[in-house]
């Protein structure tokens, strides 16, 4: 490894943070050897003991070592302050049917792989290509590291929570542990370009969606200054209709904007989104999981806690769909959903989105108006899905002269693949079906009266 | 006699949030809990919160939504429960709370966190159900306020919407999610009857004075009148089903004279019913869905109707009378 002197230099900056980490896995590595090593110590020392005072009555020692070793990890169920979290320990022995010893060769076998790939990553502007050297591996998937050795780990579960646990303990981010993620995170708007480190670019449309790279692959975002509203979708299915509909660029609204499904929220959010001041929107089901999945949005998640400075952005506004404005919309209540006791109870901790679990959360982590709608929601005991505006006739004020013409909507074909675009093929399935292409859609006229009411995007003219 | 109600008067002040139950007491005063988590008390006559003095207390108001409330037939206590199962017992003329009941508390086999909450005319008990559809006999003793005293299964184990005592205090009628209507006798701690009339939600129930009759409001937009003396098993008990509302009828109750029913809906109206004609008699036109609606106890004076309070999804208290004579 080159010596890093010049701390100007980006890159050898970059290395330095490296070798930081390598430092932090080797040091856990270290640690466990330091335990392993006293414990045997101790027990000779004691055998030892035993041996100088022994008298002809005493039994002999069992001379074989005492192993006590306590491996600390963050747990990422008990945050703590803003960014640490509470500890949890690999301890060896412990009575278990399988074995204690296995959680730790699980996670000095990540670590590993960890410190291999980040030993051999090339710096990073210096890559043309994004495919692996099969001996010298600079980047793991996940996905990878479960198949080097599927006997030790038996469910990728375990590689994905060791992943999680050893970026929070030592307070990294995976992309600096060498482990991508899996995008498949969406987005549609003209407005976005992505910049890729490789010097291509990935430009936005407002009729398709497009896939965002990894992480670890973008250079830089390119956000447009016309465009005036974020709105994050949920679904993808939902997601696939508004962007059909065009309504990133939409007639009847004079600003543009931009879609980011659900699942491509953190790659933009942290990149780009906490530097601009446009509102950011979410658009999720009007049921207690929605809710949960808008307070990630807004406030992290408890999971990735060690990540909310980054990934968290205050701005994140509510924008339906509501349980108080379902009969506004024309929904009758006989159309609505029942909430069921799995949406009700406090369920096990790794899944705490049930109401009551949602209510009790403190203030700062569930605004006043999230509350209220819960509570109706629970009181009417009725929940209902973004879809459910899809079936509705809208009272006859909400629609506009303009929208009587039917826009011809372009259903895109395949294009020829290169080996650079990431578009989704065609026939990804839509929400609301074949009334979805009409522009009287409901649910599009849903969202344009809620984004020039409520996020008061200005209309036309 | 006319039978067209007028609207009286408005509270002075509204809750911050819907009103989810209302009460006429005897002291004519009313009580109404809502949404917000508040409970207040009101002076019929004037719409004024009530007050006997500076010092009168009013509790402060919950975390959660209160959705359930029982006023003792003397009026001189209101029992309710809030969204997740706290059971307080409130002196009206005190304003003190003599009790407090977290029903959620996992203390044993038969708890569970109670929706809907009846206290018995005689006092000393209460009666409560939740998830699983059992009805449960409480103290209301303050040395033991909530002690689950008997728990009676309904033989389903389906959401209890809404539970009554019956005036003599001898039966509770408990509705369910799904429809059912069951009649349990307190002394023998036993299921007497049950009614399927509804397939849907029934939101609330209401008993004639003299016991024989219960009517039930429904979210299939019916409310149906039951003789209860009709035997299990028989088939029968509905004898009336009065049809209007166009979406959940949310509330019910029966005049002191047993003579008109009374019921608010999701359609945003209050209806009148005359229930030996089985017709609507009066539509009150409210501003959004009307989920309470109490009759006042006292009976009407001669050539009146009677009078009736109401409470919605805007959050005031609202008192009606009859139009003829002074109401």
């Amino acid at each position: 490894m080159d010596s890093l002197i010049d701390p100007s230099d980006t890159e050898s900056v970059d290395l330095g943070n490296d070798l930081d980490v390598v430092e932090q896995l080797e040091d856990v590595a270290l640690d466990f050897l330091t335990q392993l090593c006293r414990s045997g110590m101790k027990a000779q020392r004691d055998a030892s003991d035993a041996d100088s005072s022994a008298s002809e009555d005493t039994k002999p020692s069992n001379s074989k070592a005492k192993l006590n070793i306590r491996i600390p990890l963050a747990d990422r169920t008990k945050p703590n302050d803003s960014a640490t979290h509470g500890l949890k320990y690999l301890t060896y022995p412990r009575k278990l049917a399988s074995g204690s010893a296995r959680p730790i060769a699980q996670l000095f076998k990540v670590i590993n792989l960890m410190h291999e790939a980040i030993h051999n990553d090339v710096p990073a502007t210096k890559r043309r290509v994004l495919i692996y050297l099969s001996e010298l591996q600079s980047h793991y998937h996940r996905r990878d590291i479960y198949y080097k050795d599927v006997q030790l780990f038996k469910t990728q579960k375990v590689v994905d929570t060791l992943v999680d646990d050893i970026a929070a303990t030592l307070q990294v981010d995976r992309s600096n542990l060498n482990v991508r993620a899996t995008s498949k995170g969406t987005f549609c708007g003209s407005g976005l370009t992505i910049h890729l480190l490789t010097g291509e670019m990935i430009r936005g449309n407002d009729a398709e969606a497009t896939l965002i790279p990894v992480g670890e692959d973008i250079e830089s975002f390119d956000f447009d200054n016309e465009v005036k509203w974020v709105l994050i979708v949920e679904k993808d299915a939902v997601f696939q209709t508004l962007c059909h509909l065009k309504l990133t660029n939409h007639p009847r609204l004079s600003s543009r904007g931009l879609m980011i499904t659900g699942k491509g929220y953190p790659d933009i959010a942290t990149r780009h989104l906490v530097k601009t001041f446009v509102p950011i929107l979410a658009l999720v089901d009007s049921d207690p999981y929605g809710i949960d999945i808008l307070s990630v949005y807004r406030f992290g998640s408890r999971a990735l806690h060690h990540e909310r400075e980054r990934l968290a952005a205050e701005r994140v506004e509510w924008l339906g769909v509501w349980p108080s404005e379902l009969t506004r919309y024309g929904i009758e209540k006989d159309d609505l959903i029942p909430i069921t006791e799995h949406d009700r109870k406090k369920m096990d901790k790794s899944r705490d989105y049930q109401a009551f679990s949602l209510l009790q959360r403190p203030r700062s982590q569930m605004p006043t108006k999230w509350r209220k709608e819960l509570i109706h929601m629970l009181h009417n005991r009725r929940k209902a899905e973004i879809e459910i505006l899809c079936s509705r006739n809208l009272p006859s004020s909400q629609s506009n002269a303009e929208d009587d013409v039917d826009v011809d909507v372009d259903v895109p074909d395949d294009s020829p693949a290169t080996s650079n675009s990431f578009k989704l093929p065609a026939n990804t399935p839509m929400a609301c079906g074949s009334s979805s292409t009409h522009s009287r859609s409901p649910l599009l006229q849903y969202l344009i009266d809620k984004l020039l009411h409520t996020a008061m995007v200005p209309p036309i003219g | 006699m006319s039978l067209a109600f007028l609207h009286s008067h408005n509270s002075k002040e509204a809750h911050q949030d819907a009103v989810w139950g209302v009460a006429w007491t005897q002291s004519d005063t009313a009580v109404s809990i809502s949404a917000d988590g508040s409970i207040q008390q009101w002076t019929c006559s004037s719409g004024d919160s009530y007050s006997d003095g500076p010092h009168f207390k009013t509790p402060a108001p919950h975390t959660l939504g209160l959705v359930s409330l029982s006023v003792s037939a003397d009026g001189r206590f209101a029992l309710y429960g809030s969204l997740e199962g706290l059971t307080t017992l409130w002196d009206l003329s005190s304003g003190e709370i003599v009790g407090k009941f977290e029903s959620y508390v996992r203390s044993g086999e038969d708890a569970e966190p109670s929706w809907c909450v009846s206290l018995n005319p005689r006092g000393s008990t209460y009666a409560s159900a939740g998830a699983s559809g059992k009805l449960s006999i409480h103290s209301a003793e303050p040395g033991n306020f909530g002690q689950r005293l008997a728990t009676i299964p309904s033989g389903r184990t389906k959401f209890g919407m809404y539970c009554a005592y019956s005036p003599d205090g001898k039966r509770v009628a408990l509705s369910s999610e799904t429809g059912q209507i069951y009649i349990f006798d307190v002394e023998s701690s036993s299921l007497v009857n049950s009614f399927t009339s509804h397939a849907m939600s029934v939101r609330s129930l209401a008993w004639s004075h003299d016991c024989n009759l219960l009517l039930s409001a429904s979210e299939d937009k019916r409310l149906v009148l039951h003789d209860v003396r009709v035997s299990l098993g028989s088939g029968g008990g509905a004898v009336a089903t009065f049809s209007g509302h166009s979406s959940w009828v949310l509330s019910v109750d029966i005049s002191p004279d047993g003579r008109l029913g009374l019921s608010g809906s999701a359609d945003k109206t209050i209806k009148v019913w005359d229930i030996a004609a089985r017709a609507a008699v009066s539509t009150v036109q409210d501003t959004g869905e009307v989920w309470s609606v109490s009759w006042r106890p006292k009976p009407p004076a001669v050539g009146t109707a009677g009078a009736f309070v109401s409470g919605g999804e805007d959050g005031v208290v609202r008192w009606w009378r009859s139009a003829g004579g002074g109401g």
